[in-house]
């Protein structure tokens, strides 16, 4: 029987706060009536500034510390609480850009709200996870939530059709993630990471581990929406609510990735290595190289601008890997820094293209072509000048946060191990060019063509202050990266 | 000197407080744009002569260095500073960019609020990257380029604005992202072989890194600066460039952003991978060579004016590379006075072809004839450019063009180093050269004709309006600094001269030095699983140069809780 303390409630007030203010709400809102649309969602956005907020105090007061809580179930370190911070915000962000959303096509679901704080919960739960079981509840937490307000716009087909993918994709991805728990166990004989890591450490060719690693590889490879674990993301991506597709992209990813760096990192990291050389990051290498390049050249030929945030997302997903791959070979707390930096940019860069892209679309015209937002700079300047701030920083173009987050990830990638990485950054560097090229289309319809119709943007404070919120960061993480990252642990 | 270190910063930040002020101004007040952005632009320019007036012309090293940590754990600085050469290219641009404006005032008519943003943000991104001496700083701003150029060809261009835009930007990011790459591991390897992770390139000069990784190294580099120069065959992307883009667009393109390629080289490629320079230093002079000879044959067939100019352009840019490949005194600087007469005189034969444009609306060879008569007091104006651009005596063309060659010449005896295992006879090069001088008038010369002499024969020709008194203001300028740069040169090379000498001896003595050896850091046992090894910190790994060893011991200690 596992004793609690007080200590064990204390550091993980921030999922608490997530999760309870999750549960109220969705109570809340059946006792509501009518259109209470914008009280539940400044309720969700308090929900989410209070985990944030209580992230920060923890962040600072724990120092380097890692503190395991419930007997190892949990463990409460910076790392935890810079990813629970980005959730939360990335969540806060994400429900101001849905209210208005729902406002302008008219689909009311209040129990959004309280399903997107469980899902950020689960989100949490996994930067937390000090036990392969919390890895099994997190996911689980987090994407049932997630199948269910997907599916929570009830008259779009596209948006029902997506859910229903995302849905039939994730139980099968969660299958693999239970068997290969189960496999893991059987070999090690315990959930607990750190024990796992001191089995891998004496027995690193252990047939039973590495067969449970390679499942688990798979696991997270759908969850991060990794080639070929991908097929399911541009279809979601696309029929899902606009703003859904941002959350999906940034906070469901990024937590893809913090499992991944929990169970990697810390069980299968140290100092011998299995799997040969470059120990589980040769696997991680491979699924680099692939996942940027179809990723990228997928994304060229896409004529619907969700489609193609959706492709950029998946090459997005690869250039992490390549920061997984650099702290696999034992790149240290730099490229672990290195790798929570990008997830930072990228979710909040992703979060405000996604946004934009809400935002322009009018009920009879979501603007969902790249054809459709022609002449968008000559119309909406500011619109199109923060659109374009986001998708040169998902180009990785200075002095944005996309360019430093790529250029730390890369910088310790060639660092790591001799420089034997050097084929890889080179790869990443050549999909980047790639990558410009249908960011540029954008670009170029926003400012080279001339508008075809009005636009009707929604002037809602909310989004306005949403997207301003994006563009500020992205801006001031790519001129003065240096707060950010000693904040990702560099 | 630390009083005076505001000034590069000054230089960057003043643009760009302009283009924020002018942003500000609703979309409707051109007047006021255009105002704004002039001033801004004047305001610049004296800064800059403020910080020629500073600079000591006999000290070698960088002047009025302005150094701010940037990016503490990553070892980035935001570090500026200016030699002999590049306080003269800072001049260059700071000189252009009122005159670009102020040529703009008719050409430009729609959305002229983003246009002057556009061309102050490319002002600072310009200096910046002439003043950058932190290697991540340099990209930055030679990145940031990019978009307002972009921008500035797409939506100001002609007809076929977006292929050629598009062409821009696949040429440049090409160069520059393999660049990045090569940046990383200049990065990383000065990192690991001393400990110290910095992107200053002062200290990054000092390392010698392995034959065949310099040789890497600087093919990389050199890719990226010479699709910019554009050297010959990376050229074909500056014809459309210059064809489509507004006439301010193609001034800011020839006039500074070319010579971006030769400083590229200059400041960066060379001294950072000096073997690799010297063996590629042949094959460079020889397409140099082959740039003069083919661009200027190109020209002579060229219908399109602009097109002419532009393929002029990628003539006298043969001449800068080729002389900087000598490395003789006379050479590198010849190549950086050429590189200052052709920002002169190329923005002045684009800005005569946006003054026939804007009367014409066409540029075709044929449809000009007997102007003079028109337009006498343009056609000076004209002749004067196309002299100052032929390289006539006297004016500023004929010292570079005159240095260059003669650099060549003497290259086999002064600098054996790379040029005696390749290539036996430089002077045959320099024969070569110099015949690329003689087509140079050739071609101008036929332009001058078919357009300004012969009959007055196409009647929409015979109401055409001599220049006004604003257009004389864009090349009062202009035509004054030709005659100056031509008949005075000494004061321009003298000042290059210390910081030339001291980049060619810095050349030559990392040439002998010992390559720096990278310690390893992973070893492997006899099954074949990597060990860590202690190892110098990654960069940004504060953590664990705190506790090194401690590491595993705490993991240790964990495993067993």
């Amino acid at each position: 029987m596992i004793e609690l303390t007080r200590e064990d409630f204390l550091y993980q007030i921030p999922l608490l706060i997530l999760a309870v203010s999750g549960v109220m709400l969705i109570l809340l809102e059946a006792f509501t009536e009518g259109n209470r649309r914008d009280f539940l969602m400044s309720l969700s956005v308090a929900g989410c500034v209070g985990a944030l907020l209580s992230s920060i105090v923890l962040f600072r007061s724990i120092g380097d510390e890692s503190i395991e809580l419930f007997g190892g179930m949990l463990v409460a370190d910076r790392l935890a609480y810079v990813l629970t911070g980005l959730f939360a915000g990335a969540t806060a962000l994400s429900a101001m850009l849905t209210a208005d959303h729902q406002r302008t096509h008219r689909w009311e679901v209040g129990e959004l709200y309280g399903l997107m704080l469980i899902a950020t919960a689960g989100a949490s739960l996994l930067s937390m996870a000090g036990s392969l079981v919390t890895i099994f509840l997190g996911v689980e937490m987090m994407s049932i939530a997630i199948y269910d307000f997907m599916a929570a716009r009830r008259g779009s087909r596209p948006g029902t059709e997506a859910a229903m993918k995302y849905f039939l994709m994730g139980a099968f991805s969660s299958g693999f993630l239970a068997y290969g728990i189960a496999l893991l166990y059987g070999a090690t004989g315990t959930f607990d990471i750190s024990s796992i890591a001191a089995f891998a450490a004496e027995n690193p060719s252990d047939p039973l581990l590495v067969v449970g690693a390679l499942v688990l590889v798979v696991a997270l490879a759908f969850k991060v929406g990794a080639v070929p674990f991908h097929m399911w993301a541009p279809d979601t991506y696309e029929g899902a609510p606009t703003p859904l597709s941002g959350f999906l992209a940034s906070v469901a990813k990024a937590a893809g990735f913090i499992a991944a760096v929990r169970i990697f990192a810390e069980a299968f990291g140290g100092d011998v290595m299995p799997f040969g050389r470059l120990g589980w990051a040769s696997v991680f290498a491979a699924l680099a190289a692939i996942t940027m390049t179809v990723g990228n050249l997928a994304a060229l030929r896409q004529e619907r601008i969700k489609r193609m945030l959706a492709y950029s997302s998946i090459a997005h997903a690869g250039t992490i890997l390549v920061g997984l791959v650099a702290v696999g070979v034992g790149a240290g707390d730099g490229a672990m820094a290195a790798v929570v930096y990008y997830l930072i940019a990228y979710s909040l860069t992703t979060i405000g293209a996604f946004g934009v892209v809400s935002w322009i679309g009018s009920r009879d015209k979501e603007r969902l072509r790249i054809d459709d937002w022609s002449g968008l700079a000559v119309s909406h300047p500011l619109a199109a000048l923060v659109m374009t701030v986001f998708l040169l920083s998902l180009g990785g173009i200075p002095p944005l946060a996309g360019f430093f987050g790529k250029f730390y990830v890369f910088s310790q990638a060639v660092s790591a191990y001799d420089q034997q990485l050097l084929w890889l950054v080179v790869i990443a560097v050549l999909n980047s060019i790639l990558s410009l090229f249908y960011y540029l289309r954008v670009v170029m319809a926003m400012y080279f063509r001339e508008p075809e119709g009005a636009f009707t943007p929604m002037r809602s404070p909310a989004t306005v202050i949403a997207l301003g919120l994006c563009a500020f960061f992205v801006v001031k993480m790519g001129v003065l990266p240096g707060g950010w990252m000693s904040i990702a642990g560099g | 000197m630390t009083d005076t270190s505001f000034v590069l910063p000054l230089l960057l930040a003043l643009p760009v407080l302009g283009a924020i002020l002018v942003m500000l101004v609703p979309r409707e007040e051109h007047g006021l744009h255009r105002g704004i952005g002039l001033v801004t632009a004047l305001a610049t320019f004296g800064v800059a002569l403020f910080a020629l007036a500073l600079f000591d012309g006999e000290e070698a090293g960088f002047q009025l260095v302005f150094d701010l940590e940037w990016i503490a754990a990553l070892g980035v600085h935001f570090k500026v500073g200016v030699d002999g050469i590049s306080i003269w290219l800072v001049m260059l641009t700071a000189f252009l960019l009122p005159i670009v404006l102020l040529a703009a005032h008719r050409s430009v008519s729609h959305r002229v609020r983003d246009f002057v943003a556009i061309m102050l943000v490319l002002q600072t991104a310009m200096i910046g990257a002439f003043v950058a001496l932190d290697l991540f700083l340099f990209y930055v701003f030679w990145e940031v380029m990019l978009v307002p150029m972009y921008l500035l060809i797409g939506v100001w261009g002609g007809k076929r604005r977006v292929y050629a835009s598009i062409k821009f930007v696949i040429y440049t990011v090409v160069g520059s992202m393999l660049m990045l790459a090569a940046i990383f591991y200049v990065y990383v390897q000065h990192g690991l072989t001393t400990g110290e992770y910095t992107t200053d390139l002062v200290q990054l000069r000092e390392l010698v890194l392995p034959y065949g990784a310099q040789v890497w190294c600087f093919a990389v580099f050199a890719l990226a600066f010479a699709i910019k120069v554009p050297l010959f065959p990376l050229h074909t992307w500056l014809p459309d460039a210059h064809v489509e883009a507004p006439t301010a667009g193609s001034v800011i393109l020839a006039g500074v952003l070319l010579k971006l390629g030769i400083y590229g080289l200059l400041r960066f490629a060379m001294p950072l991978f000096p073997l690799g320079a010297a063996e590629a230093a042949p094959f460079i002079a020889i397409l140099a060579v082959a740039g003069i000879i083919y661009g200027a044959l190109v020209a002579f067939v060229q219908e399109d004016i602009k097109k002419l100019v532009a393929y002029s352009s990628v003539s006298h840019l043969g001449f800068c590379s080729l002389g900087l490949f000598t490395l003789t005194v006379q050479g590198v600087s010849g190549s950086i006075f050429a590189m200052l007469s052709h920002g002169l005189t190329t923005s002045g034969l684009f800005l005569a072809i946006g003054v026939l444009y804007e009367r014409r609306h066409t540029r075709r060879l044929s449809e000009f004839g007997g102007l003079w008569k028109q337009m006498p007091i343009f056609a000076a104006l004209f002749l004067i450019v196309t002299l100052g651009s032929a390289g006539v005596p006297g004016l500023s063309g004929f010292v570079g063009e005159f240095l260059t060659v003669f650099g060549t010449f003497i290259a086999g005896e002064t600098f054996p180093a790379g040029w005696d295992s390749y290539l036996p006879a430089p002077k045959l090069l320099a024969a070569f050269a110099a015949t690329g001088v003689i087509l140079g008038a050739v071609y101008l010369l036929y332009m001058f004709q078919k357009t300004m002499f012969g009959p007055l024969d196409n009647e929409r020709n015979k109401s055409l309006p001599d220049v006004s008194r604003r257009e004389i203001t864009v090349f009062a300028p202009l035509i004054a600094m030709i005659f100056v740069m031509g008949i005075a040169p000494r004061p321009f090379l003298q000042t290059a001269e210390p910081s030339v000498d001291r980049f060619l001896t810095m050349y030559e003595s990392k040439l002998t030095q010992p390559e720096a050896v990278t310690p390893y850091a992973v070893e492997f046992d006899e099954q074949g699983n990597a060990h860590r090894r202690e190892q110098p910190a990654a960069p940004g790994d504060a953590a664990a140069e705190r506790d090194g060893a401690g590491d595993a011991e705490a993991r240790a200690e964990r495993t067993q809780r």
